[in-house]
């Protein structure tokens, strides 16, 4: 029953507004893959759920699912079930009947509706609160009751939006967890939206890093790591993020305070202004003895490690830079320490443009 | 937290305006029940106990087949009425079609204008069609009236409650008139049920248009019975009191008996988160 899910250069436009809140989206999702999208507030995710799920109409472009193409079929046809971030449960009903309802309107037989809730329920451990109306249900039981709903319906493809925003942070962790054992489980395809970055990185076979309404990224959680096709990327994905330095090209090296980095062939053919912003993660700094000077603003310590917090002077004013240290390593307050990248990526100035 | 003092005042408060309002009530209630055939208005509540009145003024005054005419009239006007609000508020609520803005600017409108202003068209339209002095004379602009205010009520608590929970249904797999029926009509019953509070109680009580279309027939309402009535007897105010009191009894007893259902709609809607 699952299915694969395709954006062919999808765009959607709100009325009576200038800039398009997703543009040209290409994408695809494979069938029972759990596809997470992340990126800031505003920047188009619940737009792309509900421009899948029939609620918003495209501008450009076409969606597939399957073999089907669904652009102009109406929400109610599409198969799709959905997880709200308010979980809009109906509040009349009860928990049975919010999970029965879609199954209700497809005219399934009552006997089949009821063993398919009792399942989901046994499934998410709803059994003993079916009767209940939502209202008489905390956060989290109303989050599985919402996920139920979707459950029972045995849909090509689920949706959920933000479905653990509402939660503490620990019933986030463990729900975490669960949706993605379920979700393996059922093999449903399954396009996940998040603004957080942990959340996406734990959860997804492949993460989409959506900006402005543009895709930026798509790729396994370990590559966004890794090899971040742009500042943009680089900066979103890990935390503490990565140090971004906008150095000057002087020959085959890139200038930070008299540092010289040596750079790349291809890097330097086609830095933009003759300049560059050089990428280093937290880890990938080394405190040295000479290197970039840098003065210590703060040292955090977590047990096994420090992150000492420090402002290096760039040609784009003073930049905060995060190196990661043994604990035994750190420096005063106040100091002047040196650091040596270990490892860098290197980003093109222009914008957010993909990699040099 | 509510203070003593708050709690005190609040009663005192509510006690004040409870008497301002009952007041005049209670004063045509002791004058019904006078002395009839007395001029001049006393109210005297040792000598309130004429009972007798409400059965003569009902047999003087023709009353019965007056509440008769009315009761037809105001309920057909109410039901009708509610059951095209709900889904005109719904259309202006969560659809998209062409000219919405238009049409709802055309419906505000018709709240606004006074009856005063129409009713000669009106009537005359109504003669046309060969409709004047018959119920639906009264009945069709009542109703064309009631749906202009009631579309716009509806619109407003769909507007502000609904917009997640249509959706759900919609991807749920509802066309629009299950989510209307299944989904945004048991939501929306305190709102229909005060909805019909208002119909019955303006309607009933509308005194110009039925007056004016009814006027070449012996069809009249209940307040059309009153007015006559008042008009043969304007002194014997005992009797005045209780043809008041028989002409707004039907409102006073809807009023109850929905208040009531009513109280039970609102519980049922708390759940909403
Ligand atoms: N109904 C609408 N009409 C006009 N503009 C809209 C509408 N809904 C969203 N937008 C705009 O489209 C852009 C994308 O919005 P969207 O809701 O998809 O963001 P999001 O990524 O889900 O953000 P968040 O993380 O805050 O939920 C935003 O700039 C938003 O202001
Ligand atoms: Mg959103």
């Amino acid at each position: 029953m699952s299915e694969r899910v395709a954006f062919e250069d999808v765009s959607v436009i709100y009325p009576g507004m200038a800039e398009a809140a997703l543009s040209h989206v290409n994408l695809e999702v494979e069938e029972g893959e759990f596809l997470v999208l992340v990126g800031p507030s505003g920047c188009g995710k619940s737009t792309f759920l509900r421009a899948l799920a029939g609620l918003e109409a495209v501008s450009t472009g076409r969606i597939m699912i399957g073999d089907r193409d669904v652009t102009r079929v109406p929400a109610k046809d599409r198969d799709i079930a959905m997880v709200f971030q308010n979980y809009a449960l109906y509040p009349h009903m009860t928990v049975a009947q919010n999970m029965g309802f879609a199954l209700n309107i497809a005219k399934i037989p009552r006997a089949e509706i009821a063993r398919r809730v009792r399942e989901a329920a046994e499934l998410l451990d709803l059994t003993n609160y079916l009767d209940r109306k939502p209202k008489a249900l905390s956060g989290g039981q109303r989050q599985r009751v919402a996920m139920g709903r979707a459950i029972v319906r045995e849909p090509q493809v689920f949706l959920m939006d933000e479905p653990l925003s509402n939660l503490d942070a620990q019933l986030r962790v463990q729900t975490r967890t669960q949706i993605a054992t379920l979700q393996r489980r059922l093999g449903t395809t399954t396009v996940y939206v998040t603004h957080d970055q942990v959340e996406a990185m734990t959860m997804g076979d492949r993460v989409v890093i959506l900006k402005d309404g543009v895709v930026q990224q798509v790729d396994t959680p370990d590559n966004l790591y890794r090899h971040p096709v742009n500042a943009f990327v680089a900066g979103f994905i890990g935390s503490p993020s990565m140090n971004l330095i906008e150095a000057r090209v002087t020959g085959n090296t890139a200038d930070i305070q008299g540092f010289a980095l040596p750079l790349p062939r291809e890097v330097v053919d086609t830095a933009h202004a003759g300049r560059v912003i050089v990428g280093c993660r937290p880890e990938e700094l080394q405190l040295t003895d000479t290197g970039i000077p840098m003065t210590v603003q703060l040292v955090e310590s977590l047990g096994a490690d420090s992150f000492v917090y420090g402002v290096v002077d760039t040609i784009a004013g003073p930049t905060t830079v995060i190196t990661r240290t043994h604990p035994a390593d750190k420096p005063a307050l106040g100091s002047s320490v040196h650091v040596t990248p270990r490892q860098a990526h290197f980003f093109s100035c222009e914008g957010d443009r993909p990699r040099l | 937290m509510i203070s003593r003092r708050d709690t005190i005042a609040g009663y005192l408060l509510l006690t004040l305006a409870a008497l301002i309002s009952l007041g005049p009530l209670i004063g045509v209630v002791v004058l019904a029940l006078g002395e009839p055939g007395r001029v001049g208005i006393k109210l005297d509540i040792t000598q309130a106990t004429n009972f007798g009145n409400f059965a003569d003024v009902w047999e003087k005054g023709d009353f019965g087949p007056a509440i008769l005419t009315s009761f037809i009239i105001t309920t057909t006007v109410v039901v009708v009425s509610v059951i095209l609000s709900v889904p005109a508020g719904y259309a202006f609520a969560l659809m998209d079609f062409p000219g919405r803005t238009a049409i709802f600017a055309l419906l505000v409108l018709g709240i606004l204008m006074p009856l005063e202003a129409m009713i000669v068209p009106l009537f005359l339209d109504m003669r046309r069609f060969n409709l004047d002095n018959n119920y639906w004379s009264v009945i069709l602009p009542q109703i064309g009236f009631s749906v202009a205010f009631g579309a716009f009520w509806m619109r407003a608590f769909f507007v502000q409650s609904a917009r997640s929970l249509m959706e759900a249904a919609w991807i749920d797999g509802a066309n629009s008139w299950r989510t209307l029926t299944r989904v945004l009509m048991p939501l929306a019953r305190p709102q229909m049920l005060t909805l019909a509070v208002l119909f019955f109680v303006w309607n009933w009580n509308d005194f110009l248009l039925p007056l004016v279309m009814l006027s070449g027939s012996d069809l009249q309402t209940a307040p059309m019975a009153l007015v006559t009535f008042e008009g043969a007897r304007r002194t014997d105010f005992a009797y005045v009191g209780a043809a008041s009191l028989i002409t707004i009894a039907p409102v006073v007893i809807v009023f109850i008996l929905l208040q009531r259902s009513f109280t039970r709609g609102i519980l049922a809607g708390s759940v909403k988160e």
